[in-house]
């Protein structure tokens, strides 16, 4: 029992950190996509020049974004859920019940990050975005197209948190079944830039 | 066999299985028993494009707006607009309470958001002044709903998204229907006066007194006048209506009213995008179990019980009514509409009412689920901010409810109250 908490506050620890890192990341993707945005709308009424990458590059910004953010609020308890007839049970009925839906969300992650590995590996993710370049070559200096894969990976990304928290909350969950999950740092609520949980 | 995977979403969504999971698993599990392996494969794709979205992306923005407009110290402006217009009826403050709401529906489009902000100023303010604090929670509950109802709305985004209609004729669709609400509850607050003991507090403001106030509400009242302004206009498209409504936020909190400090906008970014990653999760899910839908004639399948109900469509409209009233109990509006657009949509367009008037139906019901127990999370955040308990909350706001049913009927048989504005300006036909 003592390495099972053990490798539970090592996964909280680690969880706590990405996720942070994650917010971070992540609140400032939202405000360089809102920068986008009001650049295509500037360009094109006061320049009368119309850009073509802000509207892929938003959707990118977004994607990652999400794939940065949801995870803290699956750990949090964020994520959309009916516990009324959990809060009906007996406790420990309820703890036994909320190991198992843990484990089918474990399932469907699990099963997400396999496929997400195969997608990133095959042709689609070759494929390259219509306005979005970076630099391949410095000197001289070169000019490519942004891979789809790119966008994909914050999916994959997103996913690969979200199985993180799960495996953490599941953990949480069996040491809750024996009564041991006093032993474990509390999951803070709070949405801050601050990287301790 | 693919066709049990709605009730088997059903179970695992009753037993706590949180939706998104809830939306992937139950398909994902029938294809795989079905064999059908590799469909899993695009049941995943389904999810990630379901997401990578342009219009989808008015969601984060408005949200932001919201959280800016708030933070920005935006919502004492309005109440006291409100005030110096009603604070001199007899329960002035619970006028101005559902004026406020009204008004913070134009910038916010949450509820949440209206309980948050206007509850936590007004509802000490109503108990000083000699209302309960029941009522004044109650009064703040029942009105909040008008946030997601009045332009702009995140669930409005959301079901044009999803069932791919226009996001500008729903937000227009919503104008009557948020106002019928307001108007309801204040003149139930004036019919009931009596009955709740309310006080008659404030003197009646000068025009000069209104003229000032007015001018310091200015800029926030103009926020609702650009988003709707230039999407009509053809200036802008709703998501760049949005980002416009962020920007328009910055520069009122941070050099108009100078009430938002700089050092605010992270932990503003943080929240907006914690929330909009959960909605924009949930609707790529919503777009994964759309497609499975269809693949097994779910909506033929439900169309042909409730037909076998009955074939008369205001028979029909009644019994969902109902239905969607009692999800609203146990759901989110959000999450609601993510699961029912699809399934209920396509059976009440083959009857023949007009999807933008099933919209409102479906949104302004779903909506006052916020407010219903025991699932309600207004009632939730209602009970935090007043700090009584939620059963308090629900005794108070019961009353109210009255009003929140007769405006969905009135809209359900009416469909004109819903169809009349977006109709004047072309969108319905």
């Amino acid at each position: 029992m003592g390495a099972l908490i053990g490798a539970t506050k090592g996964l909280a620890k680690l969880n706590g950190a990405l996720l942070a890192l994650g917010r971070w990341l992540g609140a400032f993707l939202l405000a360089l996509m809102v920068a986008a945005i009001l650049a295509q709308v500037w360009y094109r009424y006061v320049i009368g020049n119309a850009l073509a990458w802000p509207d892929e590059a938003a959707r990118f910004l977004m994607l990652w974004m999400t794939g940065l953010m949801a995870p803290t609020a699956f750990r949090r308890g964020g994520f959309v859920a009916i516990d009324m007839i959990q809060l009906l049970m007996p406790r420990a009925l309820a703890a036994a019940l909320q190991l198992l839906l843990l484990a089918l969300s474990l399932l469907v992650l699990a099963m997400a990050f396999r496929i997400g590995l195969s997608e990133l590996s095959g042709l689609g993710a070759r494929f390259a975005t219509s306005s979005l370049w970076y630099p391949s070559g410095l000197m001289p200096l070169e000019w490519a197209k942004v891979p789809r894969g790119w966008m994909m990976a914050s999916f994959h990304v997103g996913v690969t948190l979200l199985l993180l928290v799960n495996v953490e909350l599941l953990l949480r969950a069996v040491l809750g079944l024996v009564g041991r999950d006093g032993e474990l740092p509390a999951i803070a609520q709070d949405a801050t830039l601050a990287g301790a949980e | 066999m693919l066709s049990l995977f709605l009730p088997v979403f059903l179970v695992l969504l009753l037993l706590g299985f949180p939706v998104f999971f809830g939306l992937v698993f139950a398909p994902g599990i029938l294809l795989w028993l079905n064999g059908q392996e590799r469909d899993i494969v695009l049941l995943y794709r389904n999810v990630y494009n379901g997401m990578d979205s342009f219009p989808l992306m008015a969601i984060p923005f408005f949200m932001l707006a919201g959280e800016l407009m708030n933070r920005g110290g935006i919502t004492l402006r309005l109440v006291e607009f409100s005030q110096a217009l009603m604070g001199h009826l007899r329960g002035g403050l619970a006028h101005v309470n559902v004026m406020s709401s009204m008004l913070f529906a134009g910038l916010s489009g949450s509820a949440v958001a209206d309980v948050s902000a206007l509850g936590s100023m007004l509802i000490p303010a109503m108990e000083k002044q000699g209302y309960s604090r029941r009522f004044a929670a109650a009064v703040t509950a029942a009105s909040s709903v008008i946030g997601p109802i009045i332009p702009p709305s995140g669930i409005m985004i959301i079901y044009a998204y999803v069932m791919g209609e226009s996001v500008a004729a729903l937000f227009l669709a919503g104008i009557v229907p948020g106002i019928l609400v307001g108007v309801g509850l204040m003149v139930m607050i004036a019919l009931r006066a009596d009955h709740w003991h309310l006080p008659q507090i404030g003197a009646r403001a000068s025009w000069g007194e209104r003229g000032r106030a007015s001018l310091k509400a200015f800029f926030p009242l103009m926020t609702p006048v650009i988003i709707l302004g230039g999407i009509l206009g053809g200036v802008f498209t709703p998501t760049e209506a949005a980002a416009i409504a962020v920007a328009y936020a910055i520069l009122i909190g941070l050099f108009v009213m100078g009430s938002l400090k700089l050092s605010d906008l992270p932990d503003v970014l943080i929240r907006s995008g914690i929330t909009s990653a959960v909605v924009l999760l949930l609707v790529g899910a919503a777009m994964a179990f759309k497609t499975v839908a269809s693949l097994a004639h779910t909506p033929e399948m439900l169309a042909a019980f409730i037909l076998s109900l009955s074939d008369n469509p205001l028979i029909l409209l009644f019994l969902i009514n109902v239905l969607l009233f009692i999800v609203g109990m146990f759901l989110d509006a959000g999450p609601a509409i993510i699961i029912l657009g699809p399934i209920l949509g396509p059976i009440f367009l083959e009857l023949g009412v007009d999807p933008v008037h099933f919209a409102i139906i479906m949104a302004v019901n779903l909506t006052v689920g916020l407010a219903t127990p025991p699932m309600g999370l207004v009632l939730f955040v209602t009970a935090a901010v007043s700090g009584l308990k939620v059963e308090e909350v629900v005794r108070g706001i019961a009353p109210m409810l009255v009003v929140h049913v007769a405006v969905i009927f009135l809209i359900t048989y009416f469909p004109a109250l819903c169809l009349t504005v977006p109709r004047l300006f072309g969108f319905v036909n």
